[in-house]
């Protein structure tokens, strides 16, 4: 073999080892770049996890009860204002006033059982009707509730209503409180939710026609249609929820 | 570790991207006329996240940012060079780390599951494996060179 070959041989073989170690240093600029990349990734979803957490179920407002409410109707199908399975054989309808106090005590009272056994296992189906008797504010306050129901936090609507009402037509159901209730209801889309309450004040008026119809004069009333009965059949406030669950069983 | 052969691990990209561009583009027009995407089985849950205030960033269509990094992901397919291999690990690990935000949205906050949501987050994880897989096994090795 020539000097000159021996020569270029070992050029070749420099080149290839600068060209490897070229390859090295980028392969590794590459790796350190992908892993802090990587980091930035998860910080920022993390970040984004926690500012979302913290801000949610109504948290910049006062509200109470929101995350209580939106656990216990948590998993449970809601179609506008009814709540539990479309399919279920019986149906009770509450004629309520968001601003009525008695309603609340129902609503807190007799409704939670009902809704862990019956709504859960598929039997029963709750529907809130608005009835509007107490003042001036029930009727955007039913409306923001159908807007919620819209977006299919309808009864968490009603329920963080009733659980932050204030003194009966004081005032308080102003639109920065439905607002506020909203947020806390988990609606979605609050600029869809504002845009459309305005247009459920027909369907609230309806009901409230509805249930003067049916003979009702007081809130909360309730009526039941199920197999057994003769379409909606108006039933007494129960003093129980044994009383309760005994009128839905009858209607089956 | 033996890795799959690049164009194999490109060809599979390619793949997977172009059905991501699918699944986006139905979600984004399904939900252009103030509709949602049909979910199976009679849920509701497509409806109530795509009218959930998370479906859109700036007035977009989130789905409308899903087809630009699918398709970034299918161009980056089609180039053996370190630029698509760290551009494909960057749009990829984008698209993962908002799948994965999106997600925790879907189930803690929206509290319902949008099945055409899943799909595209289910893709966006596997192209982020892929890619990564792609920039560990050949990064570095610059070629340019259209796959075959």
């Amino acid at each position: 073999m020539s000097g000159k070959s021996a020569r270029e041989q070992r050029q070749a073989e420099r080149l290839q080892a600068e060209s490897a170690a070229s390859t090295g240093e980028r392969r590794t600029k590459l790796m350190q770049l992908a892993a802090g990349a990587a980091f930035l990734a998860i910080a920022v979803v993390l970040i984004l996890i926690v500012v979302n957490g913290t801000s949610s179920d109504g948290g910049d407002t006062n509200l109470e009860k929101t995350a209580d409410v939106n656990a216990k109707l948590a998993g449970i199908p809601q179609n506008g204002m009814v709540l539990g399975n479309p399919k279920a054989p019986v149906e009770l309808v509450e004629f309520a006033d968001l601003q009525c106090p008695y309603c609340k005590a129902f609503t807190e009272d007799m409704l939670p059982g009902i809704i862990e056994n019956q709504v859960k296992n598929g039997e029963v189906k709750v529907a809130f009707h608005n009835f509007t008797i107490i003042g001036e504010q029930s009727l955007p306050a039913g409306a923001a509730a159908l807007a919620a129901g819209a977006q299919g936090r309808g009864w968490n609507f009603v329920e963080i209503f009733y659980a932050n009402q204030g003194v009966e037509d004081s005032g308080y159901a102003d639109d920065e409180f439905l607002e506020a209730v909203a947020k806390g209801a988990g609606v979605g889309n609050i600029a869809k939710w504002n845009g459309e309450r305005s247009k459920f004040e027909a369907e609230v008026e309806a009901t409230t026609a509805e249930a003067q119809k049916l003979g009702f004069e007081g809130t909360p009333s309730l009526a039941v249609k199920g197999p057994n009965t003769d379409g909606l059949e108006p039933i007494q406030v129960p003093e129980s929820v044994g009383e309760l669950e005994d009128a839905l069983d009858a209607a089956r | 570790m033996s890795y799959p052969s690049e164009g194999n691990l490109q060809r599979a990209i390619a793949f997977v991207a172009a059905l991501g561009i699918g699944v986006a583009t139905y979600i984004a027009i399904a939900e252009s006329g103030g509709g949602s995407p049909v979910c199976l089985a009679g849920s509701t849950g497509c409806k109530t996240v795509a009218e959930s205030s998370y479906s859109h960033v700036a007035g977009v269509n989130i789905a409308v940012f899903g087809i630009v990094g699918y398709a970034l992901l299918l161009a980056c397919a089609f180039f053996a060079s370190d630029l698509a291999r760290f551009g494909g690990f960057l749009v990829a690990l984008g698209g993962f780390g908002y799948s994965v935000f999106l997600t925790y949205i879907e189930i803690f906050k929206i509290e319902a599951i949008c099945q055409w949501c899943v799909a595209s987050a289910v893709l966006m994880t596997i192209l982020f494996l892929l890619c990564a897989t792609r920039l560990i096994a050949y990064g570095g090795s610059e070629q340019l060179q259209e796959a075959r």
